[in-house]
């Protein structure tokens, strides 16, 4: 097919607010599954992804459309992770495309994630056709919508489509658009070759197959093929393109977007945003904007039963086969025994992994809270990174700590600013400035340690706004700043795996605050567990658990032994997901207790 | 083979406000068909079971309130027990003391019932109403005198400890009360809520005040160390005797004895295989009527549980688990099961291995749940 009607997209848009339904519906309306193929949100395949209606692997699929001039177009949809943890995954998704439809709720309006995309997109010089979705809501406000995408964006909302995925109202207009504004690919299939990677899988039959978008030059099978980044060389055995199926079609041109497989067995050789060249005919430079996987957030990952090891080894492997962005490696815990340390993009992204082992692997697990990487100055001139608070050096050796602090935007109607404000001193954060988007909602950015970030700063800006908030992050910098380590002690032992680093003005509150809470979240036992909070030497908060006097189920009712067992079972049940430490039994939750202090 | 029968009436004046048992108030327009219904189950069940195992050891009539019935209601099914079991060892009735007379006593006793189980919970009045129950504590004295002019040699008490409002005080002085009554028997439990019952919803109200954790473990320790002083020796985690006048049913549950239930929401234990009779009244009754089987079973029992099961009900009594019984059923020894599990708890200090058999030790009693527990295999 020649350039001029080929059309490669994107589709940004808040959570909830209906970009799997479109794409649905742009399936459906191209024909591309019949009725009885289609499964609702066809390209969140992943159980979790559409509990959480959100999309964490970029999917692909390439739509034939006939146009209004009679024309047939290839339209490829290049849906893309919605969330602030996979920001360079979008980045490179959007370096794919040519344009984007930016789907905002009538209802709803604009929020601060979608912000951010549109952002991405403009920097990539995409067009932008502005689609306001769910126009059946009795509660659609469409005008009001459009003058804030106005406001907020500077996006002419003239050619805005008004749609609804769920009727099915606009999705024409929706391609029509996409074929009239959305400019045809360049490129020259004859130049050497350019393919950026913005996505790979791990098929168990073909290896890995890598999502690309062909810049310059084309792919055939036969060839053989480098990443320039990793210097990885291979042979094509698949190309084509998605129907959402894969479909080897041979080869793929110019400004196309498909896939390309060939004996890859590792993930990490096909790195997203990577270019792959051609070995006879190499291009002279790579496409810009690769970046290796940076984890922002790190945590222990322990099986509850030390059996478990191994299991947790390979489920890690197999899930790093699909995830070049998740890192481990082996790690030990005086607490929690042998265990694995892992990097994460960011909180999803954890709890996604955490989901993953749980459900998929069947792992009962301990979750350390997570950390951030600190930048340790030590007095003999050396800089460690510290990803695990229990792996500070002693204080004496340290001449100062660094903490990664990041822009933050929020989002909020004006009534609340008041409340963002508090929370964000409060986490420490300094005030860089405060736009209008329209009459009524604000965008208020701060210069907040990504550390408070990961404690409960989204969910105190939710509640504190009644879920009106909408929070985007990037990292900004590394500042210095007055960090001490705060360790816990159970029945008098210090457990590693509760130490947590705070800032020094904080430190005697968090200490207390942690005491208490673990306090509310270890059971009491056969005797009496003293929990300490200290920094270095000197105990700053003591907590009790008593002892539990008794624990003897006593009734007897004819004979109803199935009843007695249910009871003995469930009890059993709650200490699976307990941890003995020394003598004490801990909770899983115990070691997420930092997190749930207020 | 020893083996006993368990007859469940699912009838009370009123609820009271801690139970959770199978027993409904206002439904006494059911009884007449409910009480046919279960001679038929009697009738049909019974002579099958004795007819492969021969008269039942024990007999135990529960509720509910057995003697919420009317008298004529009572001597139905008293007649169809003694259809199938002319003479057994123990015979038992549960009665409230708010629920019998004379005439009852003496119908109870003329068909062979020699043991009586009063519902007395405390004697103090006012802990009584507080409780839901319809009686006295002078109500229950009574009782004990007119159970003892009928000729019955051997009454148990049950009494709660834990109660809200409860004292010490007024704890000791139920126990002193029964010991000073020469009952044979006392089942003493502590209180628990639980959800559904009138004090549930008192505590989500938060208008239950139950005595807190330092008085509860001095209630227990009170129980424990006063009853044997009283001749009352503890054989059970929750029952108390006089020698050789222990519950021979209820330890049946413990040891392994297997047990026929009949009637709406009774419990079965016979061949290996555990039931449950349908606990609504009225399906019970049209599943007597249809000829169809009121029982739905107790899920798969796989050798596992069979053997935690064991293990975990006769830790309950003083004597534990016996060793040899235990290689005998299951064709293995018990350490060769549960040796880690042994050596931890024994570590503990909850179980004590007393050569022929394993045992909870003091702590072990109080502790109890710690070590069921453990026993479960999965």
């Amino acid at each position: 097919m020649q350039n001029k009607n080929i059309r490669n997209f994107s589709i940004i848009a808040h959570i909830d607010h209906g970009k799997s339904t479109i794409a649905d519906r742009l399936i459906e309306h191209t024909g591309t599954l019949s009725e009885r193929e289609m499964e609702a949100q066809v390209l969140d395949s992943m159980d979790l992804e559409r509990e959480r209606g959100i999309t964490i692997k970029a999917q692909t699929v390439r739509l034939a459309y006939k146009g209004k001039d009679g024309e047939m177009y290839q339209l490829n949809l290049i849906d893309t992770p919605g969330h602030v943890d996979f920001n360079y995954e979008v980045s490179r998704s959007l370096a794919a495309c040519e344009g984007a439809l930016l789907v905002v709720d009538a209802a709803q309006g604009v929020e601060a994630q979608t912000l951010a995309n549109v952002y991405m997109a403009l920097e990539h010089d995409l067009e932008i056709i502005p689609v306001i979705n769910k126009i059946d809501l009795p509660s659609a406000e469409p005008d009001r919508v459009k003058k804030e995408i106005e406001d907020a964006v500077g996006l002419d909302t003239e050619n805005a489509v008004l749609a609804s995925a769920k009727t099915g109202e606009g999705i024409e207009e929706i391609l029509d658009a996409i074929v009239e504004f959305v400019p045809p690919p360049k490129g020259d299939d004859n130049a050497p070759l350019q393919a950026l990677i913005f996505d790979s899988y791990f098929d168990s039959y073909k290896g890995v197959i890598a999502h690309i978008r062909v810049m310059d030059g084309h792919i055939k099978k036969g060839m053989k093929l480098r990443m320039m980044a990793t210097g990885k060389v291979f042979e094509v055995t698949d190309v084509g393109c998605f129907r959402p199926a894969p479909v080897d079609l041979g080869e793929l041109g110019a400004g196309e977007v498909g896939f390309v497989a060939g004996s890859l067995k590792d993930v990490r050789d096909v790195r997203v945003g990577d270019t792959i060249t051609s070995e006879e005919n190499p291009a002279a430079e790579p496409l810009p904007g690769y970046r290796g996987v940076t984890p922002m957030v790190y945590c222990g990952l322990y099986p509850v039963d030390s059996a478990d090891y191994d299991d947790l080894k390979d489920a890690l492997e197999k899930l790093q086969l699909n995830d070049a962005a998740l890192v481990f490696e082996p790690e030990t815990s005086v607490a929690l025994g042998f265990g694995f340390r892992c990097g994460f993009l960011g909180l999803l992204h954890m709890d996604v992994i955490q989901e993953r082992l749980e459900r998929e692997y069947k792992l009962k697990l301990i979750t350390t809270a997570p950390s951030v990487i600190y930048h340790v100055h030590k007095t003999n001139g050396e800089m460690v990174k510290v990803d695990n608070p229990a792996k500070l050096p002693p204080a004496t050796e340290i001449e100062s700590m660094e903490e990664p602090y990041v822009k933050a935007t929020v989002i909020v109607p004006n009534d609340y600013v008041g409340a963002v404000m508090e929370i964000s001193q409060e986490k420490r954060g300094e005030y860089k400035s405060m736009d209008y988007l329209d009459t009524n909602r604000v965008m208020i950015t701060y210069h907040i340690p990504l550390n408070e970030i990961i404690f409960d700063y989204f969910d105190r800006l939710k509640s504190a706004t009644r879920g009106y908030a909408s929070l985007d992050y990037e990292l900004a910098d590394y500042q210095e700043s007055k960090l001490v380590k705060v360790d816990i002690l159970l029945n008098g032992d210090p457990v590693d795996a509760l130490s947590t680093i705070v800032h020094r003005d904080r430190a005697a509150g968090r200490g207390r605050q942690l005491a208490a809470k673990l306090k509310e979240i270890i059971p009491q036992q056969m005797f009496e567990i003293p929990i300490q909070a200290a920094i270095g030497s000197k105990i700053i908060a003591r907590e009790n658990v008593r002892a539990r006097r008794k624990d003897v189920l006593a009734k007897c009712y004819g004979g109803d032994i199935t009843r007695k067992r249910k009871l003995l079972e469930k009890q059993k049940e709650g200490k699976k997901r307990m941890k003995a430490v020394g003598s004490v039994e801990v909770p899983q939750e115990a070691f997420m207790a930092i997190l749930k202090i207020d | 083979m020893r083996w006993g029968i368990y007859v469940h009436i699912p009838f009370c004046r009123r609820k009271c406000f801690y139970c959770d048992f199978p027993s409904y108030a206002g439904r006494e327009r059911y009884m007449a068909d409910y009480t046919k219904a279960l001679c038929r189950e009697i009738a049909a069940q019974g002579s099958l079971y004795r007819g492969r195992w021969g008269e039942p050891a024990t007999i135990y009539i529960g509720g509910g309130t057995p003697t919420a019935l009317p008298v004529e209601g009572m001597e139905e099914i008293l007649c169809a027990l003694g259809e199938i079991s002319p003479a057994v060892d123990e015979f038992t009735v549960e009665a409230n003391p708010g629920t019998v007379d004379k005439g009852y006593l003496e119908l109870l006793r003329r068909h062979g019932v020699n043991r009586l189980s009063l519902g007395v919970q405390s004697f103090d009045d006012a802990l009584l109403r507080r409780i839901g129950r319809i009686h006295t504590g002078e109500d229950a004295k009574c009782a004990v005198a007119m159970a003892r002019a009928a000729g019955f040699q051997n009454i148990s008490l049950d009494l709660i400890y834990a109660l809200p409002g409860q004292s010490l005080e007024v704890l000791r002085e139920s126990v002193e009360t029964a010991s000073a009554l020469a009952v044979q028997h006392i089942s003493i439990y502590g209180l628990q809520v639980e959800e559904g019952t009138v004090f549930a919803r008192q505590r989500d109200m938060g208008k239950l005040e139950l005595p807190g954790e330092d008085l509860e473990e001095a209630m227990y320790d009170y129980m424990v160390s006063e009853l044997p002083k009283l001749g009352y020796v503890r054989y059970e985690i929750s029952n108390f005797a006089r020698a050789g006048q222990e519950s021979r049913h209820n330890l049946g549950y413990w040891q392994d004895v297997p047990y026929l239930g009949l009637g709406a929401a009774a419990h079965s234990y016979l061949e290996g295989r555990r039931w449950e009779n349908t606990a609504g009244i009225e399906e019970y009754i049209r599943c007597m009527a249809q000829g169809e089987s009121p029982a739905r079973e107790e899920g798969e029992r796989t050798r596992e549980i069979v053997m935690e099961e064991v293990s975990f009900l006769a830790l309950r009594t003083v004597e534990g688990i016996n060793k040899e019984a235990f290689r005998q059923k299951f064709g293995c020894t018990l350490e060769s099961i549960y040796g880690d599990v042994l050596r931890r708890l024994e570590g503990k200090g909850l179980l004590r291995d007393c050569g022929g058999n394993v045992c909870l030790t003091e702590l072990g009693m109080k502790y109890g749940n710690l070590v069921f527990e453990e026993f479960l295999l999965a």
